[in-house]
């Protein structure tokens, strides 16, 4: 079996989108499975364009931290415009997990810019050969962190389900937040169980 | 150990291996956590700080290495622009202690700057510059640029980019060795320190090329470099620094195409300066065709093209010359895999889409957090300039480097320029010289005023300038992630540090023309900036309140301001005014969103019927 395994991952600043790749990153580093994550947060401290690049899988020393384009196993998004510049980034047949919030720039607030719905992006996706996860955000529950949902959702519908089961990143994020710890793995289980339609 | 750790966080932990006593340098994205790592630390005998530019911070690690100890200095590109006067003058006299100059490049500009290789500084100054690809190379490299530098006793680059500095991944780290308390007298040798006299500085240059040619043999005697020959008379590959990466990668996904690569022989090189001729040359002469790959410009190629001529050797190149490579942006493995297969005759692996899929994108232009007090300088400005008579657009107002540059982002507009850290204040000077029919400003952030701005004041005070000079200090260097500063509160300064006052220094400088005013509160903007436009000569407004992501760090709490939703007859003059991401358009009127909004209150200055209010 093939172990390389990369993942893509956008969002906006204040999403805690980076907080799914540092779960990923720190679930690896537990495993012994070589890793390297490598964010890159742009110059707005919130509501700007965030991704990162992780890596799982091979062999030390033997590859860059950037994914090329067509090479993603695994795209995550938790904005619905931002998923449109990963898209490039996703092999035939990668999955999508994309739970599809919007934060309107404010152009597209006042009216005086567009902003794509849910079909012309899982278009793209699906011209691009892509398997489409979608969370519909309407179903976060209330007070629920989306990037810890994000992350149940990922575990169930994709094939890091490989590397880590259910209970590893479940023990990740306990060891990482002690104080919440029951509240986040509730999130991340109404993520690992939530519904998600392919268009 | 095994440590999770960042490629900025693998050199400060490699230079604690080595036993550094003194790092010094400014932040610049992707370079600053090298400090802000190693200031987190209790480090007992070792001194680190942010130094006020990057030329004193260099000068600052030049000493200490002068008196013997290993230093460091850190930067991103721009900051060697700042730096390589003395830089260029110690690399000529040589230094004793362990010198390593780490600067971050940019390749592909996810920072903002201009995209500059700085391998060029390394062929200018004839000093070493490794660049490690992986992580855990970041780390060995980093010890082994400080025996380096001691071996030949001359400062060595240590070059990064964005890709690897800012990566995570698992490093093996050894524990950090203490360096000497203290260092005898350093020597008394003005022939080598000083460059007093042409005898001296042209012995100087002898020995600065002798050192890189010894830098040279340290590489391969270290094996740093590593060299494959293939086939003879077949398809040679040079790669440096983070393109090693790229390059092992692409032979990779060729090998999983199905495409035999066993043939072709490899060249990783870990510097591009020293020019490793002997490796080279071998390479050379093993292959008929060779691909040189390597980000920004084509230093490496034109060696190699130099080589072949000299040595006969019909070789054909592809790289950056031929355009199988451009200059511009950062690479990736399919690029390299793609160059290959062109050196190999094949048909490109090609996975583009039809159409770009970011078309359909929403744009999201940058802009200012919710509760900045730099959105407030510039309403005031704004308010002000219209008190004149003047619509924003009417007057020439440059711009600086960090956060405060934002307001060259909608909705403000104002700010026409943006060059280099300090500029704004010497470039407006020009602009006033010029006879332009409007008044001229300049504005500038807290930090950089203290890196280079302070040198373009007096300048403008002493010619008796007829220009406004805004300083919007909010008391940290904010665009690099918030570091400490000559003005940050005393209470963020370390044990010894002393805060310095911006007013103190204006005033102290000679500065007659001055108002301090709150941001927050825009009125009183627009009335300093009424009054200075209305006088002549050189006027200063410093406008300052703490950044407000730092202040809600520490808990600062503002009176909160109320909304009547009744009130509000959806004008979304708010909006567009302030440009502030915590207010939403909810159906017809506004809406607060609290989590973000930290009750400055600029908001209520505006609305034309008090639906929003401030307390009070």
């Amino acid at each position: 079996m093939n172990r390389n395994f990369d993942i893509y991952l956008v969002g906006v600043g204040g999403q805690g989108i980076l907080t799914i790749a540092d779960i990923i990153t720190l679930a690896a580093a537990d495993k012994g499975i070589d890793v390297n994550f490598f964010p890159t947060k742009g110059m707005a401290q919130r509501g700007g364009f965030v991704k990162a690049q992780l890596r799982l899988g091979r062999e030390p020393g033997s590859y860059s931290p950037s994914i090329s384009p067509g090479g993603g196993d695994l795209i995550v998004s938790m904005e619905l415009s931002e998923t449109l510049k990963a898209v490039r980034y996703g092999k035939q047949g990668a999955d999508y997990v994309i739970l599809g919030l919007r934060w309107q720039p404010t152009a597209v607030m006042l009216g005086k810019a567009p902003y794509p719905d849910a079909s012309q992006v899982l278009g793209e996706i699906r011209r691009a050969g892509g398997a489409v996860h979608y969370l519909d955000p309407g179903e976060l529950p209330e007070g629920m962190r989306g990037n810890l949902y994000t992350l149940g959702a990922i575990c169930a519908h994709s094939k890091l389900s490989s590397f880590f089961s259910k209970e590893d990143l479940e023990r990740i994020i306990s060891d990482r937040w002690k104080n919440i710890a029951q509240s986040n793995i509730e999130t991340f289980r109404a993520g690992y169980s939530a519904k998600t339609r392919a268009e | 150990m095994k440590k999770l750790v960042s490629g900025n966080e693998a050199l400060a932990y490699g230079a604690l291996h080595a036993g550094v006593k003194v790092v010094s340098g400014y932040p610049g994205t992707p370079s600053s956590e090298v400090i802000a790592c190693l200031l987190e630390m209790d480090l007992p005998g070792t001194f680190v700080e942010w130094s006020t530019n990057e030329k004193v911070g260099f000068e600052v690690a030049a000493g200490a290495s002068m008196a013997g100890h290993r230093a460091l200095s850190t930067m991103k590109m721009s900051g060697l622009n700042v730096c390589y006067d003395s830089l260029i003058g110690v690399a000529y006299s040589g230094c004793p202690g362990g010198l390593v100059v780490f600067v971050a490049d940019d390749p592909g500009v996810s920072a903002g700057m201009c995209e500059q290789d700085t391998r060029g500084f390394a062929v200018m100054s004839d000093m070493p510059m490794l660049e490690p690809c992986s992580l855990q190379e970041i780390y060995d490299m980093t010890i082994a640029a400080f025996d380096l530098s001691e071996k030949i006793g001359g400062p060595v680059f240590l070059r990064l980019v964005t890709n690897n500095s800012q990566s995570h991944g698992m490093v093996e780290i050894g524990e950090r060795v203490k360096p000497a308390e203290s260092a005898p007298m350093p020597p008394y040798d003005p022939a080598k320190y000083t460059k007093a006299g042409a005898a001296i500085c042209m012995q100087q240059h002898k020995d600065l090329i002798a050192r890189l040619e010894m830098s040279e043999r340290y590489i391969e005697e270290h094996g740093l470099n590593k060299l494959a020959l293939g086939k003879k008379g077949g398809l040679g590959v040079v790669s440096v620094g983070i393109a090693n990466g790229y390059t092992i990668e692409a032979l990779d996904r060729l090998t999983a195409a199905g495409v035999d690569v066993s043939g072709i022989s490899t060249l990783r090189l870990a510097a591009t300066i020293p020019y490793s001729k002997g490796q080279i040359d071998s390479l050379l002469e093993n292959c008929s065709k060779v691909l040189v790959v390597e980000e920004l410009e084509g230093f490496t190629e034109k060696f190699c093209y130099m080589e072949a001529y000299k040595n006969k050797l019909d070789v054909k190149f592809l790289g950056k010359e031929d355009g199988t490579f451009s200059r511009i942006g950062q690479f990736d493995a399919l690029l390299v895999e793609n160059g290959i297969r062109a050196a190999l005759d094949m048909p490109r692996a090609d996975v583009s889409l039809a159409e770009p899929p970011e078309r359909l994108c929403a744009a999201r232009p940058i802009g200012f957090c919710a509760g900045c007090p730099h959105r407030g300088t510039y309403m005031g400005l704004e308010k002000g300039l219209n008190a004149c008579g003047y619509k924003k657009t009417d007057v020439f107002i440059t711009g600086d480097i960090g956060c405060t540059i934002l307001g060259s982002c909608p909705p403000f507009d104002i700010l026409w320029t943006e060059l280099s850290m300090g500029a704004s204040i010497p470039f407006a000077q020009g602009v006033a010289y010029s006879g332009i029919p409007s008044p001229v400003i300049a504005t500038i952030g807290d930090s950089t005023f203290f890196h280079a701005g302070i040198p373009g004041l007096v300048n403008a005070l002493q010619h008796d300038i007829n220009m406004l000079v805004v300083i919007l200090d909010n008391g940290w260097t904010a665009m690099t992630g918030m570091q400490v500063n000559p003005g940050t509160s005393q209470e963020f300064q370390k044990e010894s540090w002393r805060r310095l006052d911006i007013e103190s220094i204006v005033r102290g400088i000679g500065v007659r023309q001055m108002w301090t005013v709150d941001p927050y509160d825009a009125g009183a903007m627009a009335d300093a900036t009424e009054q200075a436009l209305k006088a002549s000569g050189l006027k200063v407004i410093l406008s300052r309140r703490e950044c407000a992501i730092q202040a809600a760090r520490r808990k600062v709490k503002y009176p909160e301001i109320t909304f009547v939703p009744d009130s509000c007859i959806g004008c979304k003059k708010c909006i567009n005014v302030t440009g502030c991401p915590a207010i939403e358009l909810s159906g017809k009127i506004i809406a607060i969103d609290g989590m973000q909004c930290n009750n400055c209150g600029l908001c209520a200055g505006v609305c034309p019927t008090k639906a929003l209010r401030a307390a009070g």
